[in-house]
């Protein structure tokens, strides 16, 4: 459905692709705002009509037709503001969601540097909420074009039909009661504003007083702040009675300025019907008139919402504009073969920042498990995240004989599979975590990662639902899910950051040879500060301030004193971790 | 001090305490009313003379505007006093709910979320304030007006009265039918809002999942989906919309042609009930168009009543929460030798659990002591109890002498430096952060303050100094723990109390926060909790 000629930084574009509803709104609309004028014209025939009835010159017949008619017309008026209403919103709708759409495609294909630098998430999180602002503004504006504009117009017609002079009167009025709304709207921004700034000073005043109350209390500062709690309350009164009073009193103010036309029309108009005015005028003309004028002067009061709206619209539409880019979506392509990964005088350091992995040379064939471990901070992780290429590296990673940083992203995604330490769980069910979209079957992944009596004893099973970002699971749990989902998404060669942290020794040992086995033709990079499965990884990495050692279980035991300190520390009092 | 408070008593005394305001309200509510009645009246004699080709006489005229004037003044002072009103209600309850929260007991005080605090302070004070606003009083109103036009009617067309007495009870079922069915696709919309919006957050989260995974695509079309659901429980929203002010106006067609219709027969019985002039038809036809708003209005108005009457039960629930009980204001006496005191206390925060089982302890006037024990012991229990946070079930905790829980606010301020495990930032100032807000310590104070601390360096390289608004990026941990101390040592305490203050501190920002509570110990009575045995001080004193 996507038309070539669609450009998402146009508004227009978004009213041209929605140009049949839009027609069907015109049409609906007109019918509708025309048709209100036969309300009034109605009236003032059946008012007409009683009279003549009064006055034994009219028929009840001739009344029956003319109330069938009031009540027909009235009807298809009004059906016809139902489809108008109805498909205005659809309207907004419609370009709602296309508009955001756009720009979560741009967001979710920028590159996490690119998120993290300037802001551009938040920019772009912001300019999602602004969609809704600028869509608000674009549907009052089709609305108000028929209520306010169409309808004011029709009014005003009819009005200068009957009397041209006396419409002309009319309507000195209610561009006096805008003018002065106008003029008001000053005050009514400044004080708003300054209403905003109490009622945030009163959350936070609120906040803190919460937060911090036993800080206080032992201190022996709640008088104090009872005091200060006080002012605070009293500044908040006064700016909300100054900021609401202005929205709550003027209205009517504004309507008896509107209204004071009514003297002309009573007077002149009653001229008119006695026929001594401009004029010749039955009683049908002058209630017709009455009520017409009523109704304009109603509707000339929100000809200042459609202004605002516009407006408001305006200045969201800038802030949005330059985000909106079309973004090309890319297929997800199946995992690469295996083949050797070799890594070559590798040094890292993040930018402006000291070294952290230190000239790191390895290689492994497929079906290899490479066990990293070293104390606390010693950069385990961040050779975990080099795979991954968010920052430049020096020396080399190659995997079957192709460097690492100058693949194109969507190749190397195709090499290496990564769980870091946070899950990164997505709202959704369990299976929808583990396949995110894909089509095979999640239940033999579950099993492999030991989930599966606990997904069985869940309300709906596998297809329960595990909350924003996997809130509802324990931390074993999500981290079993992530893993799962990691290994559905089988690649060449597997990057996993401290996937047993939180699992006892047992789990963790029918997981890791549950994972052995699926694995069987990748590489697994395994980091881990728990080194009792050390003793069956092919190699072993030992971090340290960034110096790096590389060999088997038994090498590093004989050769690094540490690492063998470690191993025995955890052996030893390894019963004291089991759960 | 009073008894029971409740949402109610609070409004009851708002009423009282503002008299001339409540009676003024009340004049421009029932005046508003009244005075809207009026001009149809008048309008109908002036068409009435004018059906009988009488000049209209300019009073009439005159007096039409005017009442119609006179309406929309005293609809503007109804809302104006109602502003004013409402917010004095809001005033009043969350002043009433500040004082609570001050008494309630640190038990309770702990239990307390932040957020949660924060939405019944707010939130729910503000669903009260509608109540007033947008509730009962727009509801006394809209009942009187429906009334009064009802009554206006009987007086020009009997038979009006009866189709209106007949129909306005369906139309209210009507409208009720179709805000609930609002309301409640409002709220799946909401809720299917929240979770597309959650969805932005999410993924930037989770980008480098999304990313390595290769799910952009799969992404972009579960954010769709959720869009999708939000827009189809919107539709619905939109179809209810849509569809209510057309069917009321319909109605209102309908009724104004039977009346037309019927006035128009022959029949004389018929005649009898809905006979009428030019002008009385001009008039009726003007009431049927003012009886439909307040129908619509009074529905929107129980909804607003009963999420106003959630939001009281939670206020009240407040209200009901246990209080700590009033320090007896004893003085104590710095004479005395001995600082603290523990006799024979047995303690644990809830009756079944006890944490101190008959532990006594005597720390003398300018003593160092270290309480030290494995975790759990019940050393920061000790600390709890001194400050005079809970009370001890069995025994005596005395400060001075004087029972803990008995110390007033002033005198805890003379006697207490607690430098806690963690830094507890207030909005404001690095000043603030050390005074609390409190005007007595004065600026030479807080410079001695920050220089005993060694921050004073530090703080002084600030764009500000101590005029500095404090954010959490201003100070490394470290120097928030410095801070902390400086806090402590403010206000001149005679007894400081140290909870386990080195824990997260590395061995060099350790050093100096020791060195700088060297310096502030002088001349003070020091009590320190400890889990390891490093950072013991002077006596130890062990808890099991």
């Amino acid at each position: 459905m996507k038309d070539e000629t669609f450009r998402p930084n146009r508004v227009l574009s978004y009213f041209q692709e929605e140009w049949k509803i839009l027609f069907f709104v015109t049409v609906s609309g007109l019918i509708y705002n025309l048709g209100l004028l036969a309300g009034p014209w109605f009236e003032g025939k059946m008012t007409g009509k009683l009279v003549d009835l009064l006055g034994g010159t009219g028929t009840f017949h001739q009344m029956l037709m003319l109330v069938t008619a009031y009540v027909v017309s009235i009807g298809i008026v009004q059906v016809s503001r139902y489809f108008k209403r109805f498909y205005v919103r659809r309207f907004a709708n419609n370009v709602n969601r296309h508009m955001k759409q756009i720009l979560y495609g741009t967001l979710v294909r920028k590159s996490r540097l690119e998120l993290e630098a300037e802001g551009t998430g938040n920019v772009l999180t912001k300019a999602i909420l602004d969609v809704d602002d600028c869509v608000e503004g674009m549907r009052k504006f089709t609305t108000e074009i028929f209520d306010t504009g169409v309808a004011l117009l029709a009014y005003a017609c009819m009005l200068l039909w009957y009397d041209w002079k006396l419409a002309l009167l009319c309507m000195i009025f209610p561009p006096v009661s805008y003018v002065i709304a106008e003029k008001m709207k000053v005050i009514v921004q400044k004080t708003g504003a300054a209403y905003k700034v109490q009622s945030g000073a009163l959350s936070a005043a609120t906040l803190d007083r919460a937060a911090n109350a036993i800080t206080y209390r032992v201190f022996g500062c709640e008088e104090d702040r009872k005091a200060a709690y006080e002012k605070n309350l009293s500044a908040y009164e006064n700016a909300a009675v100054r900021a609401n009073i202005w929205n709550t009193a003027m209205p009517p103010i504004y309507r008896i300025i509107s209204m004071a036309s009514i003297l002309f029309i009573l007077y002149f108009g009653g001229r008119n019907v006695l026929h001594e005015g401009w004029t010749p005028w039955t009683i049908a003309v002058f209630t017709t008139f009455l009520s017409c004028y009523t109704k304009l002067a109603t509707k000339s009061s929100s000809a200042a919402k459609l202004f605002n709206a516009v407006h408001k619209a305006q200045v969201s539409w800038k802030r949005i504009k330059p985000l909106l880019q079309n973004s090309e979506a890319e297929p997800e392509l199946p995992a690469a073969a295996p083949a050797k990964l070799s890594v070559d005088h590798l040094h890292f350091a993040y930018p402006n920042g000291k070294e952290i992995i230190h000239d790191l040379s390895f290689e492994a064939a497929p079906g290899q498990i490479i066990g990293v471990t070293g104390p606390v901070a010693c950069g385990k992780s961040t050779l975990g995240k080099t795979f991954l290429c968010e920052s430049p590296y020096e020396g080399s990673i190659t995997f079957g004989g192709k460097e690492l940083g100058k693949m194109e992203k969507t190749d190397r995604n195709c090499i290496i599979g990564y769980l870091g330490h946070d899950p990164e769980l997505f709202h959704g069910s369990v299976e929808d975590n583990i396949r995110l979209g894909g089509k095979q079957g999640a239940e033999e992944i579950i099993r492999i990662v030991c989930f599966e009596e606990e997904t069985k004893a869940m309300e709906d099973g596998i297809h329960t639902l595990v909350g924003t970002s996997g809130v509802r699971l324990s931390g074993g749990q999500a981290q079993r899910l992530a893993l799962a989902r990691t290994l559905y998404h089988k690649r060449p060669v597997l990057v996993l950051d401290d996937p047993f942290s939180a699992l006892d020794k047992k789990t963790e040992a029918q997981i890791f040879a549950n994972v052995k086995e699926l694995a069987r033709d990748s590489i697994v990079i395994l980091i881990s500060h728990r080194l009792y499965l050390f003793d069956q990884m092919d190699q072993v990495i030992w971090m340290d301030e960034g110096h790096t050692k590389v060999g088997t279980h038994e090498e590093l035991l004989a050769e690094v004193p540490s690492y063998a300190e470690l191993c025995r520390d955890q052996t030893k009092g390894g019963s004291n971790d089991e759960k | 001090m009073k008894n029971k408070e409740s949402v109610l008593q609070v409004i009851k005394e708002t009423v009282r305490k503002h008299g001339v305001l409540s009676a003024g309200l009340f004049a421009a509510v029932c005046g508003a009313v009244i005075f809207a009645l009026l001009p149809p009246l008048i309008l109908a004699q002036l068409i009435d003379r004018l059906t009988k080709n009488h000049t209209l006489w300019t009073g009439g005229i005159l007096l039409y505007f005017g009442l119609l004037a006179l309406t929309g003044f005293l609809e503007s002072a109804r809302e104006s006093l109602l502003t004013v009103f409402g917010q004095r209600i809001t005033h009043a309850l969350r002043s009433s709910l500040m004082e609570k929260f001050g008494r309630l007991s640190a038990n309770e005080l702990n239990r307390q979320e932040p957020g949660a605090l924060v939405s019944r302070f707010v939130g729910d004070v503000d669903t009260v304030e509608n109540l007033f606003t947008s509730g009962i009083i727009s509801m006394f109103a809209d009942a009187c007006k429906i009334l009064s036009i009802l009554v206006a009617i009987w007086v020009t067309n009997r038979g009006l009265t009866i189709v209106l007495i007949v129909l306005l009870p369906v139309l209210f079922l009507f409208t009720r039918y179709v805000q609930k069915n609002m309301l409640a696709s409002q709220i799946a919309n909401r809720r299917a809002v929240s979770r597309a919006s959650g969805h932005v957050p999410e993924t930037l989260h989770n980008i480098r999942t999304i990313h390595c995974l290769q799910k952009e695509t799969y992404m972009e079309q579960q954010y769709a989906r959720y869009i999708d659901d939000s827009y189809s429980a919107m539709e619905k929203t939109n179809f209810y919309d849509a569809v209510y002010s057309p069917v009321i106006l319909i109605l209102n067609a309908i009724v104004v042609a039977v009346v037309m219709l019927l006035s128009a027969s022959e029949n004389p019985t018929v005649l009898k009930l809905f006979g009428m002039s030019a002008g009385t038809a001009v008039a009726v036809i003007n009431y049927i168009s003012q009886i439909f708003t307040p129908v619509e209005s009074l529905g929107m108005e129980i909804q607003t009543i009963q999420s106003a009457f959630a939001g009281m039960e939670r206020i009240n629930e407040f209200y009901s929460l246990k209080e700590k009980k009033g320090p007896a204001a004893l003085t104590a006496n710095t004479d005395y030798g001995m600082a603290a005191e523990l006799k024979n206390v047995t303690f644990g925060y809830d009756e079944s659990q006890v944490i101190l089982n008959d532990v006594s302890l005597q720390i003398k006037k300018g003593e160092r002591v270290t309480l030290s024990g494995r975790t759990g012991a019940g050393k920061s229990t000790i600390f709890k109890l001194l400050l005079g946070l809970y009370e001890p079930q069995k025994g005596k905790v005395l400060i001075w002498g004087v029972p803990s829980v008995d110390l007033t606010d002033a005198k805890k301020r003379k006697v207490f430096g607690y430098v806690e495990q963690s830094f507890h930032m207030v909005p404001g100032s690095v000043k603030d952060q050390i005074t609390l807000y409190d005007s007595k310590i004065s600026n030479a104070d807080v410079k001695r303050a920050a220089e005993l601390t060694g921050l004073a360096k530090t703080i002084e390289a600030l764009p500000y100094q101590y005029d500095t608004i404090c954010t959490q990026d201003l100070f490394s941990q470290g120097q928030w723990q410095l801070l902390s101390i400086a806090r402590a040592a403010a206000a001149e305490p005679e007894i400081l109390l140290l909870d386990e203050i080195t824990a997260n501190l590395d061995a060099e920002t350790e050093k100096m926060v020791l060195n700088a509570l060297q310096r502030v110990s002088k001349n003070r009575t020091v009590i320190s909790i400890s889990h390891r045995t490093m950072a013991e001080t002077g006596r130890v004193i062990p808890i099991s």
